[in-house]
């Protein structure tokens, strides 16, 4: 038995809030960044289940290259983190206000 | 249409040569030979010279000619608008380029000896053939857009020679107030140019000269556009009320003066009142403004000279007054008195101030006073100069057998016949004024200064270049005072020419003089009655003590006359009222609180914009991502619920 689209589409979407909410409202950098990789994760979900919907590979391949960005873009990220925290000394997201 | 013939090969090419000389030795001047003074002046007076030739030959090509022959090219010409330049030559603008080219090739050769060792020698000849070359280009203007040209043309020259000297501030000053004042009439007449073009379609002389074709038009039409063109005539002649320029252009060379007052600047004013005569005498109204213009402007300037201790301006006031008396005569339907009085004036009063010229030059003083204690010495006195001003004084009271006599009759004739006498009665009045103010200057310059000169003769020494130079001055003189003598006796053969030849058709009937017996007697006696009471008040022997008029022993009469009626106090209150009060009030107003807090509140609305818009920067990444999810969230709900 397979699940249908628009249960994968819900699994996603609930994915997705999760990440927002979680890249919103955390007061932490690297939370921040988790979210992201968070809502990223469930878009590369919702390519699947529509890869699988219509019998079409195009939807996996793209996957592909999402894990790969979201690769660099960790890595990018929690470099940047590591170099704000050396910085400030903190990880809150407020104290980088040095442009206002 | 009425029968107008083309020029001949040989007159349009003699009077392109006439007119276009005096323009070729401007620029001649000006870019080649500036640093080469006697060349300069050569040049200059040959090309005049020729000009004069010529403008003599065409007069006898042309004794009969019949109306107006005219050679014109179309320029301008687009959708049914065409706008004709060229030369016309009709029996008027005959005689007029024979006086302007005599007068001015004649004070061009004063000017070699009044000029020299001037620093501006080149500038001075430069100027002056320019305003020749205006001058005889105006004349022969076969449109009346043409004519506006060189009319500009015309004031911008003696703008430029009436500030000459323009290190004198007074000078600039006076070339500033003569440029803005004629100026001003400027403006009317270039409107009454638009209107006539715009009613008409057609500005060609000829077509406003003809009287079949303008009765088409109504009545209140040819009135205003008569006035509005007067109101230039107003400016450049001087008349009442922009009269107070030309006093004051005495600041510049007295042969400029000369020039200015006889055959050039003030007599363009009268030459378009003659040239566009059967214009405005399509409208009574006109002629009556026209007549009271003259009659008000004689007058004012005649009581102005009784008091002036100035040479030059005494006879400036009288150039008003004389061009007083031509704007009545034309103003009366007396054509022929008119320009005949215009050419007699012309040569007079270019031979008066020249004789001033000769005072002035040598005394370096212009007041009478002053004049008179240096002449006290009989030495210095200079015969031809004396003979020749007092041949101008005479012919400029209207003394037989002077040609002012004759013309002044022909104005009085004109002016006789109209119903009211009034007219007439200011004009003998004016006679009287004309010869006591004229043979004032002459009993005070004559009788010798209050203190006696120390006996000092004036060092002639130093002025070697202008006693070798001296034929220069005297010849010129001697000329004009011969033209003077002759011209009177011309009356007829003149009157006959300007008339005849279809000329007169054109005109209303009663251009012709008129001979009353008694004004000639009336005139002269009036005449007389003003030398003799000048003889009692400033001539006599036992006078020279105490020499003021019977003016001067009315203080409020005096003061009148001294500040010319106060009409340059009306006018300094005028600009104070409307221009610094009233315009530059406003636009220092508009300045203030429109450009410049426009400017200021832009400035501060940006910078209180950046202030309102700076609150949006939190410097919190979160905000910002939840900004953006909301917007996406909206742009979804959008999409998702848009309609189509």
């Amino acid at each position: 038995m397979t699940a249908s689209l628009g249960q994968i589409l819900l699994v996603a979407g609930i994915l997705f809030a999760l990440g927002v909410f979680c890249a919103v409202v955390r007061r932490n950098l690297i939370m921040i960044v988790l979210g992201i990789e968070i809502m990223l994760n469930a878009v590369s979900i919702a390519f699947v289940g529509a890869a699988l919907r219509w019998s079409n590979l195009e939807g996996q391949a793209f996957v592909l290259f999402i894990l790969a960005v979201a690769a660099t873009e960790v890595s990018v990220g929690l470099a940047m983190v590591v170099y704000a925290f050396r910085r400030t000394g903190s990880f809150d997201p407020a104290s980088f206000n040095l442009l206002k | 249409m009425h029968f107008s013939p083309v020029l001949s090969p040989l007159s349009s090419a003699l009077c392109f040569t006439a007119a276009t000389l005096p323009l070729a030795a401007f620029l001649a001047v000006f870019l080649l030979t500036r640093d080469r003074p006697l060349l300069s002046a050569r040049l200059s007076i040959g090309a005049v010279a020729v000009s004069f030739a010529c403008s003599a030959t065409l007069l006898a090509l042309n004794l009969n000619i019949q109306g107006q022959a005219e050679y014109t090219v179309r320029l301008l010409a687009s959708s049914g608008i065409d706008i004709p330049f060229g030369y016309m030559i009709d029996r008027l603008n005959l005689l007029m380029i024979v006086v302007v080219s005599l007068i001015c090739l004649l004070v061009q050769v004063y000017s070699l000896w009044y000029m020299a060792e001037d620093p501006g020698f080149s500038r001075y000849y430069a100027f002056m053939s320019l305003f020749a070359w205006a001058m005889l280009n105006l004349c022969l203007s076969a449109a009346i857009l043409q004519l506006y040209i060189f009319w500009e043309l015309v004031g911008l020259s003696s703008y430029l020679l009436i500030g000459f000297w323009f290190e004198k501030f007074s000078a600039s000053e006076a070339g500033k107030k003569a440029f803005v004042m004629t100026r001003a009439g400027d403006v009317a007449f270039f409107i009454g140019i638009l209107l006539l073009f715009l009613h008409t379609g057609n500005i060609g002389i000829r077509d406003l000269d003809n009287p079949q074709a303008l009765a088409a038009f109504p009545h209140s039409f040819l009135t205003l556009s008569a006035l509005l063109i007067f109101g230039g005539i107003v400016g450049k002649s001087a008349q009442f009320p922009l009269l107070t320029w030309l006093p004051d252009a005495m600041e510049g060379p007295t042969p400029v003066s000369a020039l200015l007052h006889s055959a050039t600047m003030v007599a363009a004013g009268v030459y378009l009142l003659a040239r566009l005569f059967p214009f405005f005498s399509m409208s009574a109204t006109a002629l009556d403004v026209v007549l009271a213009t003259g009659t008000i402007s004689m007058f004012l300037s005649s009581t102005m000279a009784m008091v002036s201790r100035d040479i030059k301006r005494v006879w400036a006031y009288s150039t008003i007054s004389q061009l007083g008396y031509m704007v009545m005569a034309l103003g009366a339907g007396g054509y022929f008195a008119g320009v005949f009085h215009l050419s007699a004036h012309a040569g007079f009063k270019a031979l008066l101030f020249l004789c001033a010229g000769v005072f002035i030059h040598r005394f370096e003083t212009n007041d009478v006073y002053e004049l008179a204690a240096n002449m006290a010495n009989r030495a210095n006195r200079d015969l031809t100069a004396i003979v020749s001003m007092i041949v101008g004084v005479a012919a400029l009271s209207g003394f037989p057998p002077f040609s002012g006599y004759f013309s002044k009759e022909a104005v009085m004739a004109s002016l006789a016949r109209l119903p009211n006498h009034a007219w007439l009665a200011a004009a003998l009045a004016g006679v009287f004024l004309t010869a006591y103010y004229s043979f004032r200057v002459i009993f005070i310059i004559l009788s010798g200064g209050r203190q006696p000169s120390s006996g000092e003769p004036q060092p002639s020494s130093g002025h070697s270049q202008h006693d070798a130079r001296r034929p220069y001055m005297a010849w010129p003189l001697i000329i004009l005072s011969a033209i003077t003598l002759v011209l009177g006796w011309l009356e007829k053969p003149i009157e006959e020419f300007l008339l005849g030849g279809g000329a007169g058709a054109a005109l209303p009937a009663g251009s012709e003089s008129a001979h009353l017996t008694w004004i000639p007697w009336m005139a002269t006696g009036l005449g007389a009655a003003g030398l003799i009471l000048a003889w009692f008040e400033f001539g006599r022997k036992s006078s020279a003590d105490q020499r003021i008029g019977f003016v001067e022993r009315v203080p409020f009469l005096y003061k009148l006359f001294a500040e010319r009626w106060y009409i340059d106090h009306f006018y300094r209150l005028l600009v104070n009222l409307v221009v610094d009060r009233g315009l530059s009030y406003l636009c220092w107003q508009n300045d203030n609180k429109v450009i410049d807090a426009g400017i200021d509140e832009l400035c501060e609305g940006t910078v209180e914009g950046g202030r309102i818009a700076s609150r949006l920067q939190s410097a919190m990444i979160q905000y910002r991502l939840l900004a953006i999810f909301a917007v996406m969230v909206l742009l979804g709900a959008w999409f998702w619920w848009a309609p189509g």
